[in-house]
C-alpha cells in the first residue's frame, strides 16, 4: 500500500471547512443535555410523583440503546409524526421543511441528556445536603440553593465525568453522516472518494478528532484547577 | 419573644416530640439540655421548618406559623426572622469566608455589596476571624469554622439564633474558642436557643434552662435552680451523668 503522506494535510486543511458543522453539533447537543439532564436529575432526586418514573425510565432506555438508533428514530419517526400532527390540525407545515440538521440535534439532545442526567444527578448527590440546609436556614428559596450552593460544586465533583461526555458526543456526532448532514467524518468521506485516497482522508479526521479531544482534555484541566481553589488545604 | 406551642413531630411510627410548649422572652439565652436522641435537634429544626412538625404553632413576634395554614410564604419569613448554627458548621465549601457571610445578606436581604460586605467584616471580626477573610473553609481549623457559621447568622440580624450543638463536632481543644465567642454574643442582647453538652457553660451563660427527655420538657428554670434545686428525678439523674462524665473526661 502506498500512502501518500502530503495529501494527509491537503485532506486536513480540507476537512475544517466541516469543524464548524462538527462543534455545533457537539456544543448544541451537549448544551441541550445539560438542560435535560439537570431536569431529569432533579427529577429523580425529588422524587417528584411520576415523572420521577418517566425520567428514570428515559435514563434507562436511552443508555441501554446505541446513539445510532435514537438518530435514526427521531430522523425517520418525528417527521412522520409531525405530518400527522400537522395534517389533524390543518396546518400546511410539511417535515420536508425542516432541515435535517434540526433532527440530528433533537437525537443527540436526547443522547446526551440521558448520559448527562447520570453524571448530573451523582454530582448533585456528592454535595452534602447539609449546605443545602445552611441555605434555606438563611432564608434562601430552593432554586437561589441548587443555583448558587449545590449546582457549582456539583458541577466541579462532576467535571471529569462532564468532559468524558463532552468528548464521547464530540466523537458520537460522527454518526450525523448517516443521515448526510456534512460534519467531520462525512467531509473525510467526500473527499476520501473524490480523490481515492481513504486512508489518508480518515488519519486526517482522525488527528483532527484527537487533535479536538486534546484541547477539550487540557481546557477541562486548567478549568478543573481553577475551579477547586476551595479544595486546597485541609487543615480541618 | 418566641413562642413555641404544641408541637409534635413523628418520624414514620416515632414519636420524636409530644407536644412541646416554650417561650423565649426577648433576649433570652436559652440552653436546651437532654440525652441523645430526646430530640433536641428535631425541636430546633422545627423552629425554622427544616423539619415540618405534624402539630404546633410557631410564634416569632407578630409572626404566627400554625402548621395546619403555613405556607411556603410563611415558612420563607420564619427563616429570615431566624438564623441557625449547625454541629457540622455546614459552611458554604465553594466559598470564602467573607462570601458565606456576605451570601445571605446579598440574596436574601438583598442589601448592596458593600454594605453586605461592611457588614460581613463586623461580624467576622467580632468572632476574631477578622484576618481570615478571604479563606475557604478547608483552610480553616475546625473552631475557625464554627465561628465563620456564627458569623453568618450573626450578620443577618436575625430575632434568633438557633444553635445545635456547636461545640461537639471540636477536638476538645477547640471548644473553648467556640464558646467564648458564644458567651461574647450572649452578651449583647441577642435571643438564643442552644442546644448543648457543655454543662458549665450553660450555667455560666443561659438565662433560661430547659431539659428534654423523650420529646417532652421534664423540667425548666432559670440556670442556679435547674442545676442547683432540680425538682425531677429524671433532672437529677441526667445531671448526675453529665457531671460524671464531664469529670472523667478532664
Ligand atoms: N430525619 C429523621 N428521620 C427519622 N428519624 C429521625 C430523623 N431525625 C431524627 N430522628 C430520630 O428522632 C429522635 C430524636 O432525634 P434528635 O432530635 O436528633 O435528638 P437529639 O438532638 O436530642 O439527640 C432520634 O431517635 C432520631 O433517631
Ligand atoms: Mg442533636
Amino acid at each position: 500500500m502506498k500512502i501518500d503522506p502530503v495529501f494527509i494535510w491537503t485532506a486536513f486543511v480540507k476537512l475544517l471547512s466541516a469543524l464548524p458543522m462538527t462543534l455545533f453539533i457537539t456544543a448544541i447537543s451537549v448544551g441541550a443535555g445539560l438542560v435535560i439532564g439537570s431536569i431529569i436529575a432533579l427529577l429523580r432526586i425529588y422524587k417528584v410523583p411520576v415523572l420521577q418514573h418517566l425520567a428514570a425510565f428515559y435514563v434507562t432506555f436511552i443508555r441501554g440503546t446505541p446513539m445510532l438508533m435514537h438518530l435514526f428514530l427521531v430522523y425517520f419517526g418525528l417527521p412522520a409524526l409531525i405530518d400527522a400532527v400537522s395534517g389533524a390540525f390543518g396546518w400546511t407545515f410539511k417535515s420536508s421543511s425542516v432541515p435535517i440538521l434540526v433532527f440530528v440535534l433533537i437525537a443527540f439532545s436526547i443522547t446526551a441528556g440521558a448520559y448527562l442526567a447520570e453524571v448530573i444527578r451523582s454530582g448533585i448527590l456528592a454535595i452534602d445536603k447539609g449546605q443545602l440546609e445552611a441555605a434555606y436556614a438563611i432564608g434562601m428559596k430552593t432554586p437561589q440553593a441548587l443555583w448558587r450552593i449545590v449546582f457549582p460544586q456539583a458541577f466541579a465533583v462532576s467535571l471529569p465525568n462532564l468532559s468524558n461526555s463532552l468528548i464521547g458526543m464530540l466523537h458520537g456526532s460522527t454518526l450525523a453522516f448517516t443521515v448526510t448532514a456534512v460534519e467531520i467524518f462525512a467531509e473525510a468521506n467526500i473527499v476520501a472518494t473524490t480523490n481515492w485516497k481513504y486512508f489518508e482522508s480518515f488519519i486526517a479526521a482522525a488527528l483532527l478528532y484527537w487533535g479536538i479531544t486534546l484541547l477539550i482534555e487540557k481546557a477541562v484541566a486548567v478549568l478543573e484547577k481553577r475551579i477547586n481553589v476551595y479544595n486546597r488545604g485541609g487543615v480541618a | 419573644m418566641i413562642k413555641l406551642s404544641g408541637i409534635r413531630k413523628t418520624f414514620g411510627k416515632q414519636e420524636v416530640l409530644k407536644g412541646i410548649d416554650l417561650i423565649v422572652e426577648q433576649g433570652d439565652v436559652v440552653a436546651i439540655l437532654g440525652p441523645s436522641g430526646s430530640g433536641k435537634t428535631t425541636l430546633l429544626r422545627c423552629i425554622n421548618y427544616l423539619e415540618r412538625p405534624n402539630e404546633g404553632e410557631v410564634a416569632i413576634n407578630q409572626l404566627k406559623v400554625n402548621v395546619k395554614r403555613a405556607s411556603k410564604q410563611d415558612i420563607h419569613t420564619l427563616r429570615k426572622k431566624t438564623a441557625m448554627v449547625f454541629q457540622n458548621y455546614n459552611l458554604f465549601k465553594h466559598k470564602t469566608a467573607l462570601e458565606n457571610v456576605m451570601e445571605g445578606l446579598v440574596i436574601v436581604q438583598k442589601l448592596p455589596k458593600r454594605q453586605a460586605r461592611e457588614l460581613a467584616v463586623q461580624a467576622l471580626e467580632k468572632v476574631g476571624l477578622g484576618g481570615k477573610l478571604d479563606e475557604y473553609p478547608s483552610r480553616l481549623s475546625g473552631g475557625q469554622q464554627q465561628r465563620v457559621g456564627i458569623a453568618r447568622a450573626l450578620a443577618l440580624n436575625p430575632e434568633v439564633i438557633l444553635f445545635d450543638e456547636p461545640t461537639s463536632a471540636l477536638d476538645p481543644e477547640l471548644v473553648g474558642e467556640v464558646l467564648a465567642v458564644i458567651r461574647k454574643i450572649a452578651g449583647e442582647g441577642i435571643t438564643m436557643i442552644i442546644v448543648t453538652h457543655e454543662m458549665a457553660f450553660a450555667r455560666d451563660v443561659a438565662s433560661h434552662v430547659v431539659f428534654m427527655d423523650g420529646g417532652v420538657v421534664v423540667e425548666e428554670g432559670p440556670p442556679h435552680q435547674l442545676f442547683g434545686t432540680p425538682k425531677e428525678e429524671r433532672t437529677r439523674q441526667f445531671l448526675k451523668r453529665s457531671i460524671q462524665e464531664w469529670s472523667y473526661s478532664i
